[in-house]
């Protein structure tokens, strides 16, 4: 007995301490092994993301995002159903509604008659696709696009609708898909923001945009959305207070940031470094802004192309032009809105001069893009937050209807970054009411835009109030027919 | 080893190698009791250990009689006793593999000659340990021997390893054919025969038909073997191949039988749903419905390389930081990826040392964007370093073409942009012959001619290259209207008017008699156009190449006088507030733009009392005329007022009323519409005026709000 106090005794010396701590160390060294970074902690969590690096090589490495805020009718744009005119009138079949949820507008209308296409459609590019007679600008690029005509949403109104398809959540405050790129991919060019905002609006039924659709939730501010504006100021706060020039602006930003420096090192406060990074960007900015604002160097060409609005600031023809300029300068996201496409009711008035609005310069942008070899990096996005009705909601003759909303079906078009041109995917029954055959949920639509950047995700996450939150939530998946 | 121990091991060695004869004479006779199959599975545990000791024996062995080891004790020593653990290590892995060999599953040449080579060992390397202290036994027999068995331990090695990971495990990788994409794979080839060829064919081929199945061919498959058909399409539960698949493990029907590479759950799945979907040889994967449970399975396999491999090294972090800076941002391309992307910005700031300073970073760079940047084609010789370079962006630099020789060295360069440049055709056309990897060459808005660019397509058919946008001259389009750029429309006494138009050489023609302009009647604008009273401007616009505008009308109103106070009697509705008793004197006109902050502001709106404005001047005016100008919108239930008052006099209590003003009322529905109301009278001094606008008390009855009071909105009054 008294042996084995002994040696448990002996047991417990510098020796054995510091033997067993090596084993327990070198447990910990193989497994940093295996787990890079593992011991760096600091800007990798837990799933190996690091923001701003790609996860994979990108197809795409900008997005230009052409809102169409309203919701477009499908049925007047991209989904030809020929079907609705045998049946003009005719009251839309239980069945085929099923259980779907209407809105406040039309679920007390006693029937629901269906509405065919005002307007004519023709087949275009070597994909065949159809397209309707009110954008003939956009049926001449017909195969540089991928039309998508089986995306459907899961709300019913314009804000949520909008909402989820910009965030990923039919409620507010989760960050906006540029304010998602702009933290995955970080900064192209350091003297523009990585997300712009640019609006504006036709002479259809608008409804409203709200800053909530740019903000960066709970992301850092500086993955926050700039809106530009039309005005003589297109990025607030940028100018000089009168009377200070260039120099002296260069001094006081010189001096304020050896100020700044001395109270670094006494407080050690990154923030304060961060600051000044600011301050710099923005005085950096104040030369970047005007150059891309400055439409006046465009070639006659470029007017033509995109049609004489694009002078005009404020118009969406200007905004596609301004969106080419900023993406070709580094902007990592630019995010259009054109208002103007709730069409209740005069649908065939109104939808004309909406899609006369938006047809050119959505063409031209794509045109404009691929003639300086950007195409196949910057992905274009057409399209609105759901689709329209195919029964009408009031009166319905042959040029007077409006269409509901209808998250069932909806479509949309992209373009370039490593989307297959030329295609059309996705297909609605014969009355335009369900998808029939490969649906795209808004999840899964942004799956891909996100793939097409490099991202996965799954992966591209950020953790907040305990909960890890993605762009997709917890579900979407690639739409893998449509990359090339 | 003491003497003692090492005779008892000799002895253990001497009955293992007569226990292996035993086992092989009696092969086909004896049977593994149960307790001795997880001995027999240990085999692949131990292999590992004579191996190495033996290999390492028998270099010792090699060198065994140079006379310095010779002499030496320890050597001596410790070769015999590891030749001597080696042996029996051996000797027990053969053991166990002769036990392991009986189980069901193995069979084939290659166990045939692992087995052989196995103990071939066993038995060489025991002869060399009995005989290495014989007087015949010299160097040159101890150096075949020990390299004989060398190689037969190498051989056994190599025959055991493919037994367990297949033939081709090790240049798979190397041998692996090109990937085939998801848009052109087949169901059968390209998802079901891969399972089978890694998991199956080993044993059911030409050469090796067990059970009389060969699983190579369609007819083979579809033929069956000795037990029956190997599959019933669209039955997967009376298959027979899925049936054996999914015995238990140990059954020694279960397939693939046990100890080779089982299937996996997923090449289950595969499988029968391939049988499910009537087992076709044919179909594409994408001829599947996309909800088919194949087809989204399969679609995983498929799945594009997700990064691009390069055969060069990643760049120096802190490399990469240094060179980094506002103007010129330098990212990877993606995680773990050591490609490069560079971009310059600014070209104010840009000089060729920008450029030079990258060739730290030479290998890396795979894109390059110099868009805009002032280059020369004698620089482009400066961009010849980067040769794993696939995507340059020379867009609106300096270049003619000639330069581009310097970048022949670029073999991999894939995609050129080379638009806005004035590129002279004949560089162009010999220089870009060189790039055998080029695919696409962006050409827009550079100075060659469509003939021009032909001819290049002509000749280099596998560039693509991208001539743009031109206009011709025959798609004319319509311009756009001009615009007023006046701050107001509405003036004191005389107004300068200034119209606009933002294209460059558009001609603005106008009237002011309430003609519609022309393009060759009318009167050219030049600023030189100053009115004096109302007037209704209209104009077109027109350049050559284009149709003429769609006509912009502007009111340009006259207002003589601003009072010097205002003040409503009454409310405003709530939510036409506008700047209140202000908006009727601010010179600024509400437009018809529902939801826009102009129709907030500027619009002042009643509909349930009147509008009661009074204004009082400082010093008497002379007044003859009073309008309102006013929204009318049918549709939206706002229409002209009812009527409206002008009371004027010196001051409140001698006011008399001076006119009242009756609109007409809207008969039917009309587009909105922006117009004056006015009210004239005898010219009168007056310090004092009351206008008091009544809302249009009843909707006429062909509207759908009939009998309502209708909303009045007014932006503007003016005073003459």
């Amino acid at each position: 007995m008294e042996k084995e106090i002994l040696e448990h005794g002996l047991h417990f010396n510098r020796r054995r301490f510091l033997s067993n701590m090596s084993l327990g160390l070198g447990s910990v060294a193989l497994g940093s092994l295996m787990i890079p970074n593992l011991l760096n902690g600091g800007d990798v969590d837990e799933a190996g993301f690091v923001p701003g690096v790609p996860h994979f090589a990108p197809k795409a490495k900008r997005v230009i995002y052409l809102f169409q805020n309203g919701a477009p009718s499908q049925l007047e744009t991209f989904d030809f159903k020929p079907k609705l005119c045998e049946m003009m009138g005719m009251d839309l079949p239980p069945s085929v509604r099923g259980v779907q949820r209407l809105t406040g507008m039309t679920a007390n209308q006693a029937s629901f008659p269906l509405a065919p296409s005002f307007t004519n459609f023709k087949q275009y590019g070597q994909s065949g696709a159809w397209m309707s007679d009110l954008l003939p600008y956009t049926s001449k690029i017909a195969d540089d696009i991928c039309i998508i005509r089986s995306m459907f949403t899961e709300a019913i109104n314009h804000d949520p609708a909008l909402t989820f398809l910009q965030t990923g959540s039919q409620q507010g405050n989760r960050p906006s898909m540029g304010s998602w790129l702009s933290y995955g991919l970080g900064n192209e060019n350091k003297n523009l923001p990585d997300f712009t905002v640019l609006l504006s609006r036709g002479i259809g039924n608008g409804q409203g945009v709200y800053s909530k659709l740019w903000a960066n939730g709970f992301l850092d501010s500086i993955h926050q959305g700039v809106q530009f504006s039309k005005g003589e100021d297109p990025v607030l706060y940028l100018r000089d207070p009168e009377g200070m020039n260039r120099q002296e602006r260069r001094e006081m930003l010189d001096n304020l940031s050896e100020l700044n420096q001395l109270s670094y090192d006494k407080f050690g406060d990154p923030e304060i470094t961060a600051k000044v990074k600011q301050y710099e960007m923005a005085y950096r900015m104040q030369t970047a802004v005007p150059e891309v604002m400055d439409l006046s160097k465009e070639p006659d060409d470029i007017v033509k192309l995109y049609g004489p609005d694009c002078l005009v600031p404020g118009t969406f023809a200007a905004n596609c032009l301004l969106a080419r300029k900023l993406s070709e300068n580094g902007v990592r996201f630019v995010q259009l809105y054109h208002q103007g496409w709730d069409q209740h009711g005069n649908l065939p008035f109104e939808i004309t001069s909406q899609a006369k609005d938006v047809d050119q310069a959505s063409a031209a942008l794509v045109t404009d893009l691929k003639q300086r070899g950007l195409l196949d990096e910057t992905l274009v996005i057409w399209g609105g937050e759901f689709g329209r009705t195919c029964y009408s909601q009031g009166t319905l003759t042959e040029k007077y209807y409006g269409r509901d909303h209808h998250p069932r079906c909806f479509s949309i078009w992209m373009a370039g970054g490593g989307i297959k041109p030329g295609m059309v995917y996705g297909e609605t029954d014969e009355l335009g009411y369900n998808v029939v055959k490969n649906p795209v949920h808004v999840h899964d639509f942004q799956a891909t835009v996100l793939n097409q950047l490099g991202l996965n995700h799954e992966k591209l996450i950020f953790k907040h109030l305990g909960r890890r939150y993605r762009l997709t939530d917890i579900s979407g998946k690639v739409v893998r027919d449509i990359i090339s | 080893m003491s003497q003692k121990i090492r005779q008892i091991v000799e002895q253990i060695l001497i009955a293992s190698n007569i226990f292996i004869v035993f086992l092989l004479l009696f092969e086909n006779k004896w049977v593994v009791p149960v307790w001795l199959q997880s001995v027999g599975r240990m085999h692949p545990l131990l292999l590992h250990f004579p191996i190495v000791i033996l290999l390492m024996a028998m270099a010792m062995e090699f060198f065994r009689f140079k006379t310095t080891y010779a002499a030496n004790d320890f050597y001596r020593i410790f070769l015999n006793n590891l030749l001597l653990v080696g042996i029996l290590s051996a000797a027990l892995t053969v053991i166990m593999g002769l036990f392991l060999s009986q189980e069901p599953g193995y069979a084939g040449d290659v166990l045939q000659w692992h087995k052989w080579s196995g103990v071939g060992i066993v038995f060489l390397v025991s002869l060399i340990y009995w005989c290495r202290n014989s007087h015949w036994y010299k160097a040159p027999i101890a150096k075949t021997a020990t390299v004989l068995a060398s190689i037969c331990v190498v051989l056994a090695g190599h025959f055991g390893a493919t037994l367990t990971h297949g033939a081709d495990f090790i240049a798979e990788p190397l041998t692996k054919s090109a990937p085939v994409s998801l848009e052109n794979a087949l169901v059968f080839a390209n998802v079901i025969q891969p399972i089978f060829e890694q998991k199956c064919v080993r044993c059911h081929n030409s050469d090796k038909t067990k059970g009389e199945l060969m699983l190579t061919t369609e007819q083979s498959i579809l033929k069956g073997g000795k037990t029956g058909l190997f599959l019933v399409a669209g039955k997967p539960e009376i298959s027979l191949f899925l049936q054996r698949i999914h015995l238990p493990t140990d059954d020694k029907k279960h397939m693939p039988p046990l100890g080779q590479a089982q299937l996996n759950p997923q090449e289950i799945a595969l499988l029968s749903l391939w049988v499910k979907g009537n087992a076709d040889f044919k179909k594409k994967v994408t001829d599947l419905p996309t909800n088919d449970s194949l087809r989204l399975l399969a679609t995983t396999l498929f799945l594009p390389m997700l990064t691009e491999a390069y055969d060069f090294e990643a760049a120096d972090d802190e490399t990469i930081k240094k060179l980094n800076n506002e103007y010129r941002t330098i990212a990877p391309l993606a995680r773990e990826s050591p490609g490069l992307s560079v971009n310059f910005y600014n070209k104010n700031t840009y000089n060729a040392q920008n450029l030079a300073e990258l060739s730290a970073i030479k290998t890396q760079v795979v894109s390059l964007n110099l868009a805009k940047m002032p280059i020369t084609d004698a620089e482009l010789k400066s961009l010849a370093i980067f040769e794993n370079l696939q995507k340059l962006n020379l867009n609106f630099t300096n270049i003619t073409g000639n330069g581009l020789k310097e970048l022949i060295n670029l073999k991999q360069l894939k995609s050129l942009s080379l638009s806005g440049n004035k590129l002279i055709f004949k560089d162009l056309q010999i220089q870009i012959k060189a790039f055998e990897q080029l695919k696409t060459v962006a050409i827009w808005n550079t100075t060659l001619r469509d003939s021009e660019i032909e001819q290049l397509q002509k000749e280099s058919k596998n560039i693509q290259f991208i001539a743009g946008f031109k206009d011709d001259g025959r798609n004319p389009i319509q311009l756009n209207p001009p615009q007023l750029k006046n701050s107001s429309p509405i003036f004191g006494q005389s107004l300068a008017v200034q119209l606009s138009h933002p294209i460059r050489g558009v001609q603005i023609r106008y009237t002011t008699d309430g003609s519609e302009p022309d393009s060759l009647k009318s009167p050219l604008f030049n600023n030189q156009t100053t009115i004096y009273e109302n007037t209704t401007i209209r104009t077109k616009a027109y350049k050559t190449g284009w149709f003429g505008s769609r006509e912009a009308t502007f009111g340009l109103y006259k207002s003589s006088y601003k009072p010097d106070s205002v003040a409503l009697l009454t409310r405003l509705n709530d939510v036409h507030q506008a700047m209140g008793a202000a908006t009727f004197f601010d010179r600024q006109l509400g437009t018809w733009e529902p939801n826009s902050t102009i129709w907030a502001n500027n619009w002042a709106g009643v509909r349930n009392n009147d509008l009661v404005l009074v204004s009082t001047f400082k010093t008497p005016i002379l007044l003859s005329s009073v309008a309102l100008r006013i929204m009318e919108e049918t549709g939206a239930g706002i229409f002209p007022p009812e009527s409206v008052e002008i009371w004027a006099g010196a001051n409140k209590n001698s006011a008399k009323l001076l006119t009242t003003i009756k609109p007409s009322v809207p008969t039917k529905s009309r587009p909105h519409w922006l117009y004056a109301v006015e009210g004239k009278f005898k010219p009168q001094s007056i310090s004092y005026l009351k206008i008091v606008a009544k809302p249009l008390q009843k909707i006429p009855d062909w509207h759908y709000s009939k009998g309502n009071k209708a909303l009045l909105l007014v932006d503007e009054m003016f005073l003459k």
